[in-house]
């Protein structure tokens, strides 16, 4: 290995040690770290261009080095979870149900998993997987369908009569899984932002752009249901522009957004309210300017709200 | 040599100079905790009927508390005169109160108890009367209500709520109620002794003189006088030695009776030509007792009110929600709404709370979500150790 990799990887593992970034995922610590460096470079470039760490590089060779190393360190921890997470964790027996003919698991696995790998080489596609994949981790779907089926109002007449889903409750969760993991897809086909990826989660993109996109698409991935690739895609479209957004979609950009910046808070101040709730609080009051439904909003806080999250 | 060339040293002063405060702030913690146990104790022996020894001993301990405290209000306002704040010290930090609850109780109380237990004298024989003695008994007793002021001086050091704004106002209120509770108790009792009302005092008083007057007329017959002394043996319980000529012709307890369960204060004496006369006044310490375990629950009472309701009261709806506002509007990454009470949503804070949450969080999410950073949890202090230490002076 490249010795200035070496020691660049070794300095990337002091900073992924933090224990301020304890509670995040691989791919939130990345971004923590990206951002960080970024934001403190003017003090770094002192200390890290000293004959302590990589003497005579400029500041750029260096990010370049940090960068290279800490991507490989975050692919380290992201494969095994993901794999996981596409092998074992999600059932694709909901596949059957939204397509006509009959597609094994296991092809629906492969495809997805190769993906994501693909995904993950591009900047901006793998910052916009970060809050996919914390809303996954974090278990928010799960258990906020439950209730939405229990209570049989707004969320669950879409999943199932506007959508027309006729799928257990796991499966559906499992469905949104998957178009949170789909959803990052659109980055592929966007100019990037030189690599940092910012602005990424709340960038939304217009319908006629996710339609082109779909067409793509369609042709590369050509196991996994177009209705599921069009529902990752088109969960970056706002719904004030577009009606039609399977409620799926909806759910997964909602959920998205709630996973950005979300890190478990061990107690909550007193006078204040739960996190969900204020967020799902905030965001109703936002919601034409991310795009999302608000009447899912509605329903979301009223869930927060009464079960204290 | 220069103090800033050596950080350590100044720092390990500063540290071991804290200690000791810290240290002598928890003791005097400690000894409030125990002189409000002391003086209820006082008087919880009195009305148990404890043996002479053990309330001696509480009594003495009455008096090294009080001393102890006259020592801290003079040690605070040597301070406070050192620095230059007495007026701050005496009053924003309460050394009124300091002053209240010690120097008085030594000088007026504990002090000349603690003269004559270890003098070994009774107190206040032949002041005039047995009225007047038990005008000073009440006195010297009713001076030890300002103990209770102790309890305001403890809010200064323990923080029973997080926000200081909180811990404020609550020992501001304590104090008030507390002082006003004590100083009505205080002068109302001495207004009352110097209106020369009839009370229990007095009722005593002219019981035991009446006794002394009656026994006096009939010391000339002798079959008279055995006859009144049966008597009142029988319907005078307070009665419990006659003597005449110095010699005891009448007790009620044996010597080790009273020396076991008699203390100064708990009898009175009088003197009519050659018959001398002890009077039993357990039963008047014991409604004084009574009167002043009363008025110690009731400031207890009092404060525990402020502490267990008024205090969550003014947290929930003044504390907490300026609090979080705050940590909203100074932390990026805080965007927790306030929680707004339904009952007290027209108070001017909770209106502005949900100004807070409707106007301001969803603009400060709007910006955060413009300028597409996320919230960053790491710090350049928290990478300091990978530096060298060069790199950092």
């Amino acid at each position: 290995m490249d010795p200035n990799l070496a020691r660049a990887t070794v300095f990337i593992n002091h900073l992924l040690a933090n224990p301020a970034l304890n509670n995040l995922n691989a791919l939130q610590k990345e971004e923590q770290i990206l951002q960080f460096l970024k934001t403190n470079a003017q003090s770094l470039v002192p200390t890290l261009s000293s004959p302590q760490f990589f003497p005579g590089k400029s500041w750029n060779e260096i990010l370049q080095l940090l960068n290279t190393a800490l991507m490989q360190e975050t692919d380290k921890a992201l494969g095994p979870q993901i794999e996981d997470l596409i092998r074992r964790k999600i059932s694709f027996s909901f596949v059957a149900e939204i397509q006509p003919h009959r597609i094994p698991e296991e092809k629906c696995r492969d495809e997805l998993l190769k993906f994501i790998q693909r995904l993950l080489q591009k900047p901006e596609a793998r910052k916009a997987l970060s809050s996919p994949l914390t809303a996954i981790l974090g278990g928010f779907i799960g258990r906020y369908l439950k209730k939405c089926f229990d209570a049989r109002k707004y969320v669950h007449f879409e999943l199932t009569k506007v959508q027309r889903l006729r799928l257990e409750i796991e499966n559906i969760e499992h469905l949104v899984h998957v178009t949170l993991l789909l959803r990052p897809s659109v980055q592929l086909f966007t100019v990037g932002r030189g690599g940092t990826g910012e602005g990424i989660e709340s960038a939304l993109v217009q319908a006629q752009f996710a339609q082109t996109v779909l067409h793509s698409m369609k042709g590369q991935l050509k196991i996994l249901p177009p209705v599921l690739i069009r529902s990752g895609l088109f969960s970056n479209v706002s719904f004030q522009e577009d009606t039609q957004i399977d409620a799926t979609a909806r759910i997964a950009a909602i959920f998205s957004s709630r996973a950005k910046n979300y890190k478990p808070i061990a107690r909550v101040d007193r006078g204040a309210n739960t996190p969900d709730r204020s967020w799902f609080s905030i965001t109703r009051r936002n919601y034409k300017y991310y795009g999302f439904d608000i009447k899912m909003l509605d329903e979301f806080y009223k869930i927060a709200s009464e079960s204290e999250w | 040599m220069n103090d800033a060339k050596h950080p350590d040293r100044v720092t390990g002063t500063r540290s071991s100079r804290g200690d000791v405060t810290s240290f002598l702030e928890s003791l005097v913690i400690a000894a409030i905790l125990f002189v409000l146990v002391q003086t209820f104790l006082e008087d919880f022996a009195v009305l148990s009927g404890w043996n002479v020894e053990i309330r001696n001993k509480i009594l003495l301990a009455g008096f090294f508390f009080d001393l102890f405290f006259t020592i801290e209000f003079l040690t605070r306002l040597y301070y406070a005169i050192m620095v230059g704040k007495v007026g701050r010290y005496l009053s924003v930090e309460r050394g009124w109160i300091d002053f209240l609850a010690s120097v008085p109780l030594l000088m007026f109380n504990s002090g000349p108890l603690a003269l004559t237990l270890l003098t070994g004298q009774g107190i206040a024989v032949g002041l005039g009367g047995i009225l007047n003695l038990l005008k000073v008994i009440k006195a010297i007793r009713i001076a030890r209500i300002l103990r209770f002021l102790r309890i305001v001086k403890i809010f200064r050091r323990i923080k029973n709520v997080s926000s200081p704004m909180a811990q404020r106002h609550i020992a501001s209120i304590t104090a008030i109620s507390v002082t006003v509770l004590v100083l009505s108790l205080l002068f109302f009792t001495v207004f009352s002794s110097s209106l020369q009302l009839d009370g229990l005092d007095t009722a005593f008083a002219e019981q035991q003189e009446a006794v002394a007057d009656h026994l006096d007329e009939n010391k000339d017959d002798p079959a008279d006088f055995v006859f009144a002394l049966e008597t009142l043996r029988e319907t005078c319980p307070s009665l419990l030695i006659v003597k005449y000529r110095g010699q005891a012709l009448y007790s009620r307890y044996s010597d080790s009776y009273y020396q076991e369960f008699f203390a100064p204060g708990d009898y009175t004496y009088l003197r009519k030509d050659d018959l001398e006369f002890f009077f039993d006044q357990r039963p008047y310490v014991s409604q004084l007792s009574r009167e002043s375990i009363l008025f110690f629950v009731i400031v207890v009472l009092v404060v525990l009110a402020y502490l267990l309701i008024y205090s969550p009261h003014f947290a929930l709806t003044i504390s907490d929600p300026i609090h979080v506002m705050r940590r909203g509007l100074e932390e990026t990454n805080y965007n927790l709404e306030v929680k707004i009470p339904q009952k007290y949503e027209t108070d001017d804070v909770f209106q502005m709370a949900s100004l807070y949450n409707e106007k301001y969080l969803p603009l400060k999410d709007r910006t955060q979500s413009k300028e597409g950073q996320s919230l960053i949890e790491l710090d350049t202090a928290d990478v300091s150790h990978l530096f060298p230490e060069e790199e950092e002076s």
